[in-house]
């Protein structure tokens, strides 16, 4: 008997009698871009609302001029990424500007589809990370997200702020191993 | 064999009166911070409710989603392994490693993002004999990794270091400044040190906190961003998982994305919510299926629904018996109430003290996500460990003595009198002797009054 048999063996003699699966509503909330950025700001992120997607190079150019390399397909970009680009050039990236797909108001979180990343590691290698979004896309709360999301392909991540720790008796510290700051650019 | 017992250990951990405060105080702030996430979502009741019974179904047909599971991940070119026991899961996670790369000169590299699993496995110790490099790359593992320390704590692995204990740990193995303690500056050099350790990695191993049997797809919550880095930069990817950690279908994530984070860190969602599906062309993905003792405590009809734990460590934040001994007390991978329901299945002999590490508050089971009743679980442990002969002599004779005083009201009434008398005239350092009455060890008894109430009554009554 395989380990495979006999877990499932046991499982099979062990479970209770089937209980039935309840029924899981989408929940109704606000959905608005102010408890977006409310929420996105007090989790250690910024929000920044434009008018048309076209200004976010002007954005950048506004908030990151001190950064020199830039990773992109929306703005202005330096360092070329995709999927074969090497873990040694990956590390050299200051700023990645991609886009986020769905926006979530209950917690600042905003999801980034692998076919929007460039390279699987681009968001998190990077040193900051500015994700562009459709103000028509957010949602209110988490239920409501994934049933607007139908498929989450081969990868994707929910990223909600930068990275942070607080590992060390409790004390926040912004800029764990992941980007030291997050910015979304809603249009 | 004899293993030193929770009162023992939690004695240890209280000789310094400050640290413990600290702890104590530090996990409650948390516990606070806890209530100020939750309160603000008007249907948290309704998830609690959603996500126990969603685990209540999962539980009662687990071996049919494994399979549909195992199904969609092989579909999507992932390879799926199964492990009875923590050998057989530390032998795969060898072999896999082993065939996967195939370095010359140098020992193979793994890093990895927090998994209790693999802590209860003891996987770390396994590899290194095995000539394999490993890094726990979350921040407070890897404090405790150099420190060759468990984790006191399932989210704040760290919890019971102060921030000079981390100094002088990253002074010696990092060469940070000697005397260096601003969590800020300590951290950075983690992050530098670690980025070498993640770009240089060959294989990444996370855990699991959520697999989908209808996608075949599985969850990895962190704040750090330690699993995707990991990962993404590695060229193969082992998921280590328990085999309660199945949800149905993608529709349910939701109730637990929302509740996890609140509940465990009272953030509104972890900075990182990855959902991984399919390896990227000429990369690999492998997901290890453990028991270890979880299809036991599935057929213990009064304990089963320990399982439901999504391992948030809410009932240790709020417990004041872990508050003020700390987790390595409890001398198991996974500490706290939770720990106490969960160890005895593992070892009830080894484990026996911890069912009794608790007040019976009932707090752990106010807070907990998925509504596991844990103070009932703690209770009803207590009652096999008295029948299993397990219970330390003193208490037994004592239960049994007072089962029986209780059983006979002449007798209850007599030692009633008896006692208060005592506790009048006796001296202080008598009654409070902590070797004959380790209750009174920070306590003080209540004045003794002249009468009991049932005395009282029968003078009063009209």
């Amino acid at each position: 008997m395989t380990s495979r048999e006999k877990i499932l063996a046991s499982i099979a003699s062990n479970k209770p009698t089937l209980v039935t699966l309840p029924n899981v509503p989408i929940f109704e909330g606000d959905g608005s871009i102010e408890r977006f950025k409310t929420v996105l700001e007090g989790i250690g992120g910024t929000a920044v609302e434009l008018t048309t997607k076209a200004e976010c190079q002007e954005a950048i150019d506004k908030y990151y001029h001190d950064l020199v390399n830039v990773a992109s397909d929306i703005v202005k970009a330096n360092v070329a990424v995709n999927l074969d680009t090497t873990k040694e050039i990956l590390e050299q990236v200051d700023l990645a500007v991609i886009q986020g797909e769905i926006g979530v108001a209950e917690n600042g979180t905003v999801w980034v589809p692998e076919s929007n990343m460039l390279n699987r590691a681009l968001p998190f290698i990077t040193q900051h990370l500015v994700l562009v979004l459709d103000k028509n896309n957010i949602v209110a709360n988490m239920q409501q997200a994934y049933d607007k999301l139908e498929d989450i392909g081969n990868y994707g991540v929910f990223i909600a702020g930068p990275s942070k720790t607080a590992d060390i008796e409790q004390s926040l510290v912004i800029g764990a191993h992941g980007a030291r700051s997050m910015m979304v650019l809603i249009y | 064999m004899n293993h030193p017992d929770h009162p023992e250990l939690a004695e240890a951990f209280n000789k310094d009166f400050e640290r413990t405060t600290w702890h104590d105080e530090t996990l409650w702030f948390v516990r606070q911070k806890r209530d100020k996430a939750v309160y603000p979502v008007p249907e948290f009741q309704d998830l609690r409710t959603l996500a126990s019974e969603i685990k209540d179904h999962t539980l009662s047909n687990l071996d049919n989603y494994l399979i549909e599971f195992e199904e969609n991940a092989t579909k999507n070119g992932v390879k799926v392994h199964w492990a009875a026991d923590a050998t057989e899961h530390n032998q795969i996670v060898m072999e896999i490693i082993k065939n996967s790369c195939k370095v010359e000169g140098r020992n193979a590299r793994l890093v990895k993002s927090k998994s209790m699993l693999t802590e209860e496995c003891h996987l770390n110790g396994f590899l290194e004999k095995n000539n394999i490099d490993v890094v726990d790359t979350d921040l407070g593992e890897r404090i405790v990794q150099f420190r060759n320390e468990p984790p006191s704590h399932i989210v704040l692995p760290a919890i019971h270091l102060k921030k000079e204990d981390v100094g002088e740990t990253f002074h010696k193995h990092l060469g940070t400044t000697k005397g260096e303690k601003d969590p800020q500056i300590l951290t950075e050099a983690a992050r530098q040190h670690l980025r070498g350790k993640f770009v240089a990695a060959d294989v990444a191993l996370t855990g699991i906190n959520f697999a989908i049997a209808e996608t075949g797809s599985f969850v990895v919550c962190t704040n750090e961003g330690n699993a995707d880095l990991g990962v993404n930069l590695a060229k193969v990817h082992i998921a280590c998982m328990g085999i309660e950690k199945i949800i149905p279908k993608l529709h349910h994530l939701s109730v637990y994305t929302r509740l996890l984070a609140r509940s465990a860190t009272g953030q509104p969602v972890t900075t990182y919510t990855s959902h991984f599906t399919k390896p990227v062309e000429g990369k690999e993905m492998h997901i290890v299926i453990v028991d270890n003792g979880r299809t036991q405590q599935l057929g213990r009809e009064d304990f089963r629904s320990s399982l439901k734990c999504i391992r948030c460590g809410a009932c240790m934040n709020t417990c004041p018996v872990y508050r003020r001994s700390g987790g390595h007390s409890y001398d198991f991978t996974v500490p706290g109430p939770i720990g106490a329901i969960l160890s005895p299945n593992i070892d009830l002999h080894k484990h026996k003290s911890l069912p009794f590490a608790s007040t019976l508050c009932g707090s752990c089971s106010d807070v907990c996500p998925v509504k596991i009743d844990i103070h009932v679980q703690l209770y009803k442990w207590r009652q096999i460990v008295g029948q299993a002969n397990e219970l330390p002599a003193a208490k037994k004779w004592a239960m049994k003595g007072m089962a029986k005083v209780l059983s006979m009201p002449k007798v209850y009434n007599l030692s009633g009198k008896l006692a208060r008398g005592a506790l009048r005239i006796l001296p202080h350092g008598l009654t409070h002797n902590q070797s004959m009455n380790p209750w009174a060890k920070a306590r003080e008894l209540p004045d003794a009054p002249k009468q009991s109430f049932k005395e009282w009554y029968e003078e009063n009554r009209k």
